[in-house]
């Protein structure tokens, strides 16, 4: 069965739309939970839970499509921008727009990105592995569905590319590749792509700023330590850690600000899967009875 | 997916002719309720070749004895009677098919 957008029913577009539009304009629109007493999120605005199959089959996108779109949303930095991506998603999906590749089409975008590209190189069973589980997308969109055992073939290989890997940033790249081995329809096929890309971004950011695994867990004691003898108990948070480093350590201080400052770059490979997804959604086509 | 106990285990799991994947769990533990969406993806994807069963460790406090269970999530595969392998912590889906796929294309 394909997933037909709205299930070409403009009356259902406009209703999810009017949904969305009503808890931002309340600022009733949230990040996090997906509904709670009133305020929503992406997936709660239009259906008052988190049941994302409900969400698939209420307006009749993929399912694997609907498991990744919380995380797109809570990439963005902000609440505005969140809705205004929120609202976009729902704008520029056509009623009656033909859906069911949507989902093999971002993996594609994402396996092709430069930034896994380089590093896949990098190892030859994993990029072996890339080109042959991008040949099984495109052989999926061209309506010529691989069968469940070229899948686990290429899946394999690919696990036991990763797991050969010496470099960190291939091996990870190499869980990238492993994870888009698996059919479009596979529930949380484009959600796992999407984490595997999410973690191989944070490992680059941080590896730009040479920041250790030993400096992490360094922080981590002496908040794990504050938390035992109350120190600085009157600073919260985010304060409280930078006041801790400040006084004990403050080179290591110095370097957190600056793993800070890379935190701040994260979820761009989240928000261009997202952008890529809305033009996807423009390109989508309509089948003629719908139109 | 089935669920069993220290009074059927011997009959759910251990004597199974197929092969099973045993997944301890509790329901304090978020990192299986993680966990829990993608085994029974797997359970429906292998409904021919392996049962999936739960055991709640804190209802079957000698069954995590017996199998030396540590932490949670563990996802243990037993066939013939005889473990075939263990893993601990989350798991990614296509790592937990990987592992599947290892313990129980041997048998």
């Amino acid at each position: 069965m394909p997933d037909i957008a709205f299930h070409a029913d403009p009356a259902i577009k406009v209703d999810a739309q009017a949904r969305l539009r009503g808890h931002i304009d309340a600022k009733r629109f949230i990040f996090y939970p997906a509904w709670e007493d009133g305020a929503a999120n992406v997936i709660g605005a239009i259906i008052q839970s988190g049941d994302q199959q409900a969400y698939a089959d209420h307006l009749g996108y993929p399912i694997a499509l609907v498991t990744a779109l919380d995380s797109i949303v809570n990439a963005y930095s902000t609440t505005p921008l969140a809705a205004e991506y929120a609202q976009s998603w729902l704008d520029r999906t056509p009623v009656g727009a033909d859906l069911s590749d949507i989902v093999s089409q971002a993996i594609i975008f994402l396996l092709e990105r430069p930034e896994l590209v380089a590093h896949a190189r990098g190892h030859a069973g994993i990029e072996t592995a890339r080109q042959a589980i991008l040949a099984l997308h495109r052989r999926a969109l061209q309506g010529d569905a691989p069968e469940r055992k070229a899948w686990k073939v290429v899946r394999l290989a690919a696990v036991t590319a990763s797991d050969q890997a010496k470099d960190p940033l291939v091996r990870c790249a190499g869980t990238v590749v492993e994870a888009a081995a698996w059919p479009g329809t596979m529930r949380t096929v484009l959600h796992d792509v999407l984490g595997a890309s999410g973690r191989l971004e944070l490992k680059q950011l941080m590896q730009e700023i040479g920041w250790t695994d030993e400096e992490e867990s360094q922080v981590f004691h002496i908040r794990e330590q504050a938390e035992i003898d109350g120190r600085m108990a009157e600073l919260s948070g985010l304060d409280r850690v930078l006041g801790l480093l400040d006084a004990d350590n403050p080179q290591l201080a110095g370097r957190f600000r600056q793993r800070l400052d890379q935190f701040e770059k994260l979820g761009h490979v989240y928000r261009s899967a997202g952008a890529e997804i809305l033009d996807l959604f423009s390109r989508a086509p309509v089948p003629v009875a719908s139109r | 997916m089935k669920n069993a106990n220290e009074h059927d285990f011997e009959e759910v799991v251990m004597k199974n002719e197929k092969p099973v994947l045993v997944d301890f769990w509790a329901p304090w533990c978020a990192p299986c309720k993680a966990l829990a969406p993608t085994l029974e993806e797997l359970a429906r994807e292998y409904a021919d070749e392996i049962d999936v069963v739960k055991v709640d460790i804190d209802e079957n406090p000698a069954l995590a004895s017996r199998f030396g269970v540590r932490g949670i999530p563990m996802l243990m595969i037993v066939h013939n009677g005889e473990e075939k392998g263990r893993t601990a912590g989350t798991i990614s889906r296509s790592r937990l098919d990987a592992f599947v796929d290892a313990h129980v294309d041997d048998n």
